[in-house]
């Protein structure tokens, strides 16, 4: 078990691109020989490309005029300062 | 992009309210995305991102003009979001799970007829499912897991927006996605 431990820290180093050659050889093959650790890393890499592919949602029309229209009353010092 | 928005800033800070609106319009969607992710629900998402866009140019002064716009707009629209979050009575919430009732929650028992908070948006089925698997990751995993990988933020850059150090980025962005993994692993 512990081994399995040490090879997912090496997954989440892998993912935020942050192994060093050597680790990444090690990690690559033990996943190649490990089912265990095949699949939680498919399943990490599948998760994250499936929340990917969530569609991007656009602001309700009229965002732009509602904030604007709540703003506090604009700072008149700088026209009448002269 | 990046030069305009930064003369709009500086004609902001001079009380020049119009400017302003350009700078609303060209980040209203990725902040209303992000509000819409943390919260899961479209009318909290709408009241909290134009309270963001308030609330920034109203500290518009504060804002260190040799920092990134975008990560001084995320952090504050995120810090609401998780304030909101938590001034939800964890009575009401509809995803814990009623006692003695496995894997049952409150969603159960709303009737038919109630929307789900994240019901309206979606055009697919998956991508409600997304959605609702988001919004129901702990909030401090959840944000983490939207800026890095649907808002695309560096480490360092989320470490910028949630104020906290990049170690506890990392540790949080390992248990977030073995958390997504657990709840996406049998799709």
């Amino acid at each position: 078990m512990e081994i399995h431990k040490e090879k997912i820290i090496l997954m989440h180093q892998y993912l935020d691109g942050e192994i060093d050659k050597i680790k990444e050889m090690e990690l690559f093959t033990h996943i190649e020989k490990c089912e265990a650790c095949r699949n939680h890393f498919e399943e990490l890499t599948q998760s994250i490309s499936m929340i990917q592919s969530a569609e991007n949602i656009q602001a309700p029309s009229g965002f732009t005029n509602n904030v604007m229209r709540k703003l506090p009353k604009e700072k008149k010092r700088i026209k009448y300062k002269r | 992009m990046e030069q305009l928005i930064r003369e709009k800033i500086k004609r902001v800070k001079k009380g020049d309210q119009a400017a302003y609106s350009m700078i609303v319009d060209f980040y209203q969607d990725r902040i209303y995305q992000h509000c819409f992710r943390m919260l899961g629900n479209k009318h909290e998402a709408e009241d909290i991102a134009q309270e963001a866009f308030i609330r920034a140019y109203i500290n518009i002064d504060s804002f260190d003009e040799n920092r990134k716009f975008s990560t001084w707009l995320y952090r504050i629209a995120t810090n609401l979001t998780i304030d909101r979050i938590r001034k939800r009575k964890p009575d009401y919430y509809l995803d814990a799970e009623i006692k003695g009732a496995e894997g049952l929650t409150m969603y159960s028992q709303l009737s038919s007829n109630d929307p789900l908070p994240s019901e309206e948006v979606e055009s697919s089925e998956l991508n409600h499912y997304i959605h609702q698997e988001i919004s129901e990751l702990p909030p401090k995993y959840r944000s983490i897991i939207i800026l890095r990988y649907l808002e695309e933020f560096s480490l360092q850059e989320i470490a910028s927006i949630l104020d906290i150090p990049i170690g506890t980025v990392k540790t949080r962005i390992h248990r977030g996605r073995e958390a997504l993994r657990k709840r996406l692993r049998h799709v």
